[in-house]
């Protein structure tokens, strides 16, 4: 009882952020709406014992990503001509939702009507450093090596979009 | 739980998607593709609690270490835009590599 209610309070402040951070109209304003939703989604991951994703989850989004795109919007001293004029934005935003909201309707209700819960109890220590860091480097070696060259490449991607001026 | 987890996903899924389509401003676009990755994650990590399995956690680990490369790719995109047109209308790049 008390996890759902504990649920139900970080998914309405999560859907909540969310929408205030599409619909903002300065940068800073969403971005620190996105703080607020990365933030109830670790606490999301961290009701079902996924206590080293939890940590993954605010030390990398909410530390790492968001500090980066809050430092960008910092650095470029964006003012109010720069951003683009959306006059109708408001109406955009309720015509694409209304686009939107069958298909995520459809979806819904297929998991409502679908038994796909199967509630196996977890072993001790489901979640924690060691169990996620045996599987990671025994069934998903292959995956973190691409992952390794991936960010390789995106350091070097980086670099050189950002000297290509000079 | 899984259920309210994946609707919970779905649900901000969707409010992604209308971001991604209809705001103008790159790096509200930007955030709103990393909330999509962000109930991707959401759902794997419920997958993984309801299945006892650290598998799908390390899915949404590397889901994670993606998203993470390309902030630094979009971060140096958006420096390098706002030095050559000075704005963050995405209906002014339309330039597609051609020199105008």
């Amino acid at each position: 009882m008390q996890n759902e209610i504990i649920f139900a309070i970080l998914a309405l402040l999560t859907i909540v952020s969310s929408i205030v951070m599409i619909s903002a109209h300065r940068p800073i304003d969403s971005a620190l709406a996105f703080i607020v939703a990365l933030i109830c989604i670790a606490a999301l991951f961290g009701l079902v014992n996924a206590t080293f994703m939890f940590v993954v989850q605010i030390i990398i989004y909410a530390g790492a990503i968001l500090s980066l795109i809050l430092f960008i919007i910092m650095f470029l001293n964006i003012k109010d001509e720069n951003l683009p004029d959306e006059k109708n934005k408001n109406w955009w935003l309720l015509g694409t939702s209304f686009i939107v909201a069958p298909f995520g309707l459809i979806l819904i209700d297929l998991i409502i009507r679908s038994d796909i819960t199967i509630n196996r109890v977890p072993a001790e220590g489901f979640g924690n450093i060691k169990d996620v860091g045996l599987t990671l480097f025994s069934k998903w070696v292959l995956p973190f090596e691409l992952v390794s060259i991936l960010l390789l490449v995106a350091l070097v991607g980086a670099v050189t979009l950002a000297k290509r001026e000079s | 739980m899984l259920q309210e987890y994946m609707i919970l996903s779905i649900i901000l899924f969707c409010i992604g998607v209308v971001g991604l389509i209809s705001r103008r401003n790159i790096i509200v676009i930007y955030m709103s593709i990393e909330l999509l990755l962000n109930a991707v994650n959401l759902s794997l990590v419920a997958i993984s609690a309801d299945m006892a399995d650290a598998s799908a956690q390390v899915m949404s680990i590397i889901i994670i270490a993606i998203a993470a490369s390309e902030a630094a790719l979009f971060m140096s995109l958006f420096v390098v835009l706002f030095k050559k047109k000075s704005s963050l209308d995405a209906n002014i790049f339309d330039m597609l590599g051609s020199k105008r």
